[in-house]
């Protein structure tokens, strides 16, 4: 139903909340989703992260699990 | 926006890091995606992972003492000696989790004999390593934020294993030791806190 995409949750976490929640949760339990450009990715990255560049995200969804809660910036 | 846009793809929880990694307090790593990747084919066994971490973490804690050995502060000594014990520990670990795999010899030692003839053939890359290092590590406050760099790249490494990795038990020891790396990590941090707080 296209109205629910407008009012799909997302939750804006503080930094500390998003530390909190991956001690919390085991590696490969979550994704942690870095949206930004190879460039900056190098220059530094949450340990972790998955590099899927936002013009790439919609080509690439197969690459992610929609059951796992994900992590993005 | 990504999440947004993930949310509404159906992915059924998303959190969206408000100020992104600018704002991000804790660790980060860095370089290219593929970097060390080479290191790995991924069709590696658990067993075979395993051993590379041990390697891995076996040549840690060599960087450890040698620059105790060479430490002429006594608490740069006693800190190299922490930092080097928090590797044994580690290396523990991976010796319960090799032991647990179908494969494992019940006694380790001929496995960890052979790892650690490994690690000393990759000697010219420690040389380079220390000398790289050796001007970071001056004062603790210094050694502990080198150690935590280290510890960082260590299990970013871990993690793009684990994403190159086919087999899904050798993925699943790639996260176990990234676990392990990040309970690690904590320690350093906690240690770095109680350095800075002193000075």
């Amino acid at each position: 139903m296209r109205w629910k995409q407008l009012f799909t949750p997302v939750q804006s976490i503080e930094p500390d909340e998003a530390r909190e929640f991956m001690a919390r949760h085991p590696e490969g339990t979550y994704t942690l989703l870095d949206v930004r450009q190879p460039g900056e990715y190098e220059q530094e990255h949450l340990p972790g992260a998955k590099l899927v560049p936002l013009p790439n995200l919609a080509d690439s969804l197969k690459e992610l699990d929609p059951q796992k809660p994900i992590v993005v910036y | 926006m990504a999440a947004q846009f993930l949310s509404g793809q159906g992915f059924r929880e998303v959190y969206n890091l408000k100020g992104g990694i600018k704002a991000w307090q804790g660790a980060k790593a860095f370089g290219p995606v593929e970097l060390n990747l080479d290191m790995i084919q991924g069709d590696e066994s658990p067993l075979e992972i395993i051993s590379l971490a041990y390697g891995m973490e076996e040549a840690l804690r060599r960087f450890y003492v040698f620059f105790k050995d060479r430490a002429s502060d006594e608490e740069l000594r006693n800190l190299f000696t922490t930092l080097a014990s928090v590797e044994e520990r580690h290396k523990e670990s991976l010796r319960k989790l090799y032991l647990g795999l179908p494969g494992s010899s019940p006694e380790p030692q001929a496995w960890e004999e052979k790892t650690q003839a490994e690690v000393l053939e990759g000697g010219f890359r420690f040389a380079d390593f220390i000398r790289e290092n050796e001007p970071l590590l001056k004062s603790p406050a210094q050694v502990l934020e080198t150690a935590l760099m280290l510890e960082t790249q260590a299990l970013d490494l871990y993690l793009r294993f684990a994403a190159k990795m086919e087999d899904r038990d050798a993925k699943k020891v790639l996260f176990r030791l990234g676990d392990e790396e990040k309970a690690h990590l904590a320690v350093l941090g906690r240690l770095l806190d109680g350095t800075l707080v002193r000075k």
